[in-house]
């Protein structure tokens, strides 16, 4: 599923900002990139009621598609691109008072769980990056800007266990989560995910042949992978990713 | 490559771990009493048992605790020992003497963090005993606790005009997530209409979605005498009834009323429909020693009130056919033997369950049964028992 859409999207782009590219004229590339990458849906700062992190299982995220760079004045210029990319994270943690709220039509708990959370992110996402560049020599080149992203598959799941929810805070009356199948709290929140994302994105090209080079891009959401009003999970998560990646140069 | 992949992951994480690391441990906001006692031999003789002296695992929800004594009137300043969270602080001191002949002391313990802090009620009293040679349940007293949950709680009035919080029910696990029902709504209620006066209603309910996703479907309605721990309702929910309090008389006979309608379908634990069958109301007694060897308190809970090695007797309505008509029914203990002085002393316990679905325990019923329950009469054995 996830490879017949990459290169649906690559069919459809190619053609696209290859013609975008004659319409520009000269100095015009065109890079098509793949890369992996690696990162968390994560709070800025991390909260006090998560007393540590017991694991962090890589997952395979990856990122691919196409950029086209246009020079403007000097050594300055723009680009603009496509990609397709995962965004997936399999993290295990601990909590301590961990404020959370769980709503079913009328039916809601409210509290605070402290025991160990597992938990699985898989986003599956179109992204438009805009950026400006900069080129500090003809093998490197760098860029700055911000990125739009639009969700096509998403999933937030995870199970409570081996822990307590206390029920409207820590004086609470407690509801034991054990740590068998059927004493866990498993949970499923993908549809409380918001389905366009946006943040911002550094990135450098380094060339070392003359059409194939490596690329390394850091993207930071500025929103939350939840919509506005959803309590379950206390804070605003943002995904945070760094891709290592090839590609190849056109024109 | 690879190196350069890896060198790239140690950078990612480093910095991950910048930001969630660089944190120290906070303080606990938890300050429950875990557990309370009064040591010394001195202050054995204030109590019918040693096991009476100390209460272990004292529930999360609890606000108030209670040391059964003989009687208030000669009873010395007592000191009562607590376990207590972690880093938290009680005022009075832990162990302190205190005086409990007046009423109830109230201890405040005070959490690491200073922000949170629970208080406790302490209370001694008098274990009344049954004089009478039978006891009539007639679901008069109900109050409804408002707490977050609005529900009716059931208790009796003893011959010496006191409140008794004999009876227990599943409410407190309803309550957690559907904090907005009316009383009326819950699986156990009272109701204006019964046999005489007002009775006992118990109502087989759809547990809801959060509960569904639990493989815990449907809620009984449930009335026995005990205590109900809802902290088990998710992960154990057979250890969330408590069942028992002690008596210094034996049961024989246990009579009422009733009316009974099964609901329509017939689920199981993951809601599948269980073609053909009925659902059952169930009605039993048991009767059971309450310490172990070691002068430790005995409970029954879901998982072995019928099977405990502790048990001396039971009863159990055989049947109890759907009508629309108040019904009397009636079960009689079987033969047991009992120690008179350990009765005496309060050494046995014993509890009596009204469930409006035999399979409540495992989830399994019909939403809608309706179990309802009016006039019991016990009967206690009177030959050559103790007053």
């Amino acid at each position: 599923m996830k490879k017949t859409l990459i290169i649906l999207v690559l069919a459809m782009v190619l053609p696209t900002v290859h013609v975008m590219a004659e319409g520009l004229g000269d100095g015009l590339s065109l890079k098509v990139k793949a890369g992996y990458s690696i990162g968390a849906s994560t709070p800025y700062g991390m909260p006090e009621a998560i007393e540590g992190i017991d694991a962090f299982r890589l997952t395979p995220s990856f990122r691919a598609g196409v950029d086209a760079v246009q020079p403007l004045t000097g050594r300055w210029g723009v680009s603009a691109g496509l990609f397709v990319e995962s965004k997936a994270m399999d993290v295990a943690v601990r909590t301590k008072g961990y404020h959370m709220e769980m709503r079913q039509g009328t039916e809601s708990i409210e509290g605070v769980f402290t025991g160990h959370v597992g938990q699985q992110i898989s986003m599956l996402m179109l992204t438009l990056p805009v950026c400006a560049t900069y080129t500090i020599s003809p093998k490197l080149e760098l860029r700055a800007g911000v990125y739009g992203s639009l969700l096509l598959n998403n999933k937030f799941t995870g199970v409570a266990s081996d822990g307590y929810i206390r029920r409207g805070g820590p004086t609470g009356p407690k509801i034991i989560i054990g740590d068998t199948p059927e004493a866990q709290a498993t949970y499923d929140f993908s549809d409380d995910m918001r389905k366009l994302q946006a943040g911002a994105t550094v990135g450098v090209d380094w060339l070392p042949w003359s059409r194939l080079g490596f690329s390394l891009d850091l993207t930071v959401g500025f929103t939350s992978i939840f919509k506005a009003g959803f309590k379950t999970v206390e804070q605003p998560l943002y995904p945070i990713y760094g891709t290592l990646g090839v590609f190849y140069m056109f024109l | 490559m690879k190196k350069i992949v890896s060198g790239f992951m140690a950078a990612v994480l480093a910095m991950a771990c910048i930001v969630s690391c660089s944190k120290d441990t906070p303080k606990n906001s938890e300050c429950d009493i875990t557990s309370a006692w009064v040591d010394g031999a001195q202050y054995e003789q204030y109590f019918y048992n040693k096991a009476d002296m100390r209460h272990d695992n004292i529930a999360s929800s609890d606000e108030e605790i209670v040391f059964w004594v003989k009687s208030l009137g000669a009873l010395p300043q007592m000191p009562v020992s607590f376990s207590i969270t972690e880093g938290s602080t009680i005022n009075p001191a832990n162990g302190s003497l205190q005086d409990f002949s007046a009423g109830a002391v109230t201890y405040t313990v005070t959490a690491e963090d200073g922000n949170h802090s629970r208080q406790y009620k302490v209370v001694f009293k008098e274990r009344q005993a049954i004089v009478d040679t039978m006891t009539l349940y007639s679901f008069e007293h109900a109050e409804t606790l408002e707490k977050g949950a609005t529900y009716h709680v059931f208790y009796e009035i003893n011959p010496y005009g006191q409140r008794e919080n004999i009876w227990a029910s599943g409410n407190a696990g309803f309550a957690v997530v559907h904090s907005d029902y009316t009383p009326e709504q819950y699986p156990t209620s009272q109701t204006p209409n019964g046999y005489q006066g007002k009775g006992l209603c118990l109502t087989t309910r759809d547990a809801g979605y959060l509960a569904r996703l639990m493989h815990k479907p449907i809620a009984a309605g449930n009335l026995f005498i005990g205590s109900f721990d809802g902290s088990m309702v998710m992960s154990n929910p057979l250890r969330c009834t408590v069942f028992g309090i002690p008596v210094n008389r034996q049961p024989v006979k246990v009579a009422g009323y009733y009316k009974y309608q099964p609901g329509a379908e017939f689920t199981n634990a993951n809601m599948d429909i269980v073609p053909g069958r009925t659902d059952e109301a169930n009605i039993y007694a048991v009767f059971f020693r309450n310490q172990n060897a070691a002068g430790e308190s005995i409970h029954l809970y879901g998982d072995d009130v019928l099977t405990s090695p502790y048990i001396v007797t039971k009863a159990q309505v055989a049947s109890l056919p759907a009508t629309s008509e108040w019904t009397r029914f009636e079960m009689t203990f079987d033969e047991g033997s009992v120690d008179a002085s350990v009765l005496a002393a309060f050494g046995y316990s014993w509890t009596l369950v009204f469930s409006s679905s035999k399979g409540g325990d495992s989830f399994e019923g019909a939403i809608g049964s309706t179990l309802y329950i009016d006039e019991v009469e016990v009967t206690y054995n009177t030959n050559g028992t103790a007053k």
